[in-house]
């Protein structure tokens, strides 16, 4: 693409972000990379500084301190050129209400600099892609929440970014619209190729579909890796002893080894996988989800 | 090239027409009150400034009017921007802030000119001459663009839809009724002349009202006007920079 973008680099690296509302601090220092075809996803609790990160990332506020380079070049310094090739789906719909599903991703097709006449095309195969082609023409206050969100994941994409952002994208959807908005996702960064960094506070979210998982707590990253080697960290298994008061844990690098502590175990026991919840709670001495 | 621009007008426009009928009956019902009343009813046989009432008040209620809706654009970008977060679609696209406040001005003299045709039509009904001249033109194309850039502003600086409504109460409201639209400003106190003409509606409304009528333009409230327009587009793009803090 330009040559003023180094090879080489990294698509996007963010080196010490800081956040400061006021007096309260919302990022601590955030530093990490993603690489082109990445599936990265970012996961903390509410409040951990999710959106605060990515809203910088796309623009949409500054930091207060540290920076973000896009393959190499400042963003700070060359927004318009960055912009380009990414694409954002924020944690609330910004389609706008009163225009039709056609009328949203016309506007982004014009803001995008999409020429005229690639326009048309481009919105049909968005429409199909999110399977919303019949509703074209219906105004965006008659969609429901699944629909909504897989026409902002489209319309996102009408530019072809090379990076997409994701803020919470399942969040207050039915598990089973949350399980096709999962394939839609999937096939973004499968066929399109598309680098992903998706943030959710959802365990099986980040276990399911991302390749590596950065784990967010008070606006730090706590811990970085793909989610198997994240567990193996702790161990694989986990004996689950329900005492009267509260429930102790015991974690083990295989299955045999847990069952074989359990046979022991003289209250009421369990074996299961180790989960991120269980990284996290190691971790941070809190749940996830509460 | 101005896709930033071509894409704000294209949303702010699509949205307008779905609405336009609506809208437009809305509009041009107060400024037909105010013919009725204060035009036939209590202005009949009254001049002013040598000219008949009426006459003299289709030009205060075409700058009334023009300036209700070009300013009037802040009220809806405050709900698009703090409801349904559809600023962020502009923020967040490869296009500069410069063309975003074009584009809302654009809308807003979109509007701001609408109203004004009307009130020409209500002239005609009415069987008040107007002239027109080219220094109405460029003095209600400033005029519209000032305000709308004005609304920008205000709709960027404020946190949510009380305080917008506490600036119309306090600023604009007492603007368009003290600013010549409806009497002459020189007929007011001296302390609310030193004030009114620190306004900007005070020069639009003179300039417009004597090219309307056939009277003496003063070129230098031409030139205030730009000036006005100048300052409140710098404040709109400072103000639509400062949203990304
Ligand atoms: N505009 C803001 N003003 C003040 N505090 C904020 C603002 N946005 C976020 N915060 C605070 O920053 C922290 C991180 O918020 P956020 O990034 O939204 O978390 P997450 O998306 O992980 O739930 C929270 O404590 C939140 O209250
Ligand atoms: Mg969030």
């Amino acid at each position: 693409m330009k040559a003023s973008m180094s090879e080489g680099a990294a698509a996007l690296s963010v080196e010490g972000l800081v956040k400061r509302f006021g007096k309260r601090k919302a990022l601590r220092g955030i530093s990490f990379r993603v690489e082109g075809g990445d599936f990265i996803g970012l996961l903390g609790p509410n409040g951990a500084g999710k959106t605060t990160t990515i809203k910088i990332l796309t623009g949409l506020i500054k930091p207060t301190e540290g920076g973000v380079r896009y393959y190499g070049r400042d963003f700070a310094a060359h927004p318009r050129e960055a912009k380009r090739f990414i694409g954002m789906v924020p944690q609330q719909s910004n389609l706008d209400r009163d225009l039709t599903a056609y009328e949203n991703l016309y506007l982004h097709t014009i803001l995008h600099g999409i020429p005229k006449p690639a326009r048309k095309e481009r919105i049909e195969e968005a429409l199909e892609f999110a399977g919303l082609t019949e509703y074209r023409d219906r105004q965006v206050k008659t969609f429901s929440g699944g629909m909504r969100r897989r026409l902002v994941i489209v319309r996102a994409l009408l530019h072809e970014p090379r990076i997409l952002f994701l803020d919470e994208p399942t969040v207050g959807l039915d598990p089973q619209i949350r399980r096709t908005l999962w394939d839609l996702i999937l096939k973004v960064n499968q066929v399109k190729g598309t680098a992903i960094l998706l943030t959710t506070h959802y365990i099986e979210e980040a276990e399911k579909l991302c390749g590596r998982v950065l784990i967010i707590n008070k606006g730090r990253i706590i811990a970085e890796g793909p989610p198997d080697d994240l567990k193996r960290e702790i161990g694989r298994y986990v004996l689950e002893i329900f005492l009267e008061d509260r429930i102790e844990e015991e974690f083990f690098p295989s299955r045999d080894e847990a069952l074989e502590r359990l046979k022991e175990c003289d209250h009421s026991c369990k074996v299961r996988e180790v989960t991120l919840e269980d990284v996290f709670l190691r971790l941070t001495g809190r749940r996830i989800n509460v | 090239m101005f896709n930033g621009f071509k894409g704000v007008l294209y949303r702010e426009l699509s949205v307008y027409r779905k609405r336009a009928r609506k809208q437009i009956l809305a509009s041009s019902l107060s400024p037909l009150l105010y013919l009725i009343a204060f035009g036939w009813s209590l202005g009949r046989g009254v001049s002013v400034d040598g000219l008949p009432y009426i006459s003299f008040l289709i030009p205060g209620l075409i700058t009334m009017s023009s300036l209700n809706q070009s300013y009037g654009i802040a009220q809806e970008l405050n709900i698009t921007r703090f409801y349904f977060h559809v600023f962020d679609e502009y923020l967040i696209a490869p296009i500069s802030h410069a063309e975003i406040v074009l584009g809302e001005a654009a809308y807003g003299m979109f509007k701001g000119l609408l109203s004004t045709v009307l009130i020409f039509v209500y002239a005609v009904l009415f069987g008040v001459k107007l002239i027109l001249t080219p220094v109405f033109f460029v003095a209600i194309l400033l005029h519209t663009f000032l305000f709308a850039a004005l609304g920008i502003t205000v709709a960027m600086l404020v946190r949510d839809h009380g305080t917008q409504a506490t600036v119309n109460t306090f600023v604009i409201t007492p603007m368009i009724f003290l600013s010549g639209t409806f009497f002459p400003v020189d007929k007011l106190p001296y302390i609310f002349k030193v004030l009114v003409y620190a306004l900007p509606l005070t020069y639009s409304t003179k300039v417009i009202r004597a090219s309307l009528t056939g009277g003496a333009v003063n070129l230098f409230f031409v030139l205030l006007l730009v000036i006005f327009a100048v300052l409140f587009f710098t404040s709109a793009l400072w103000a639509v920079r400062r949203v990304e803090a």
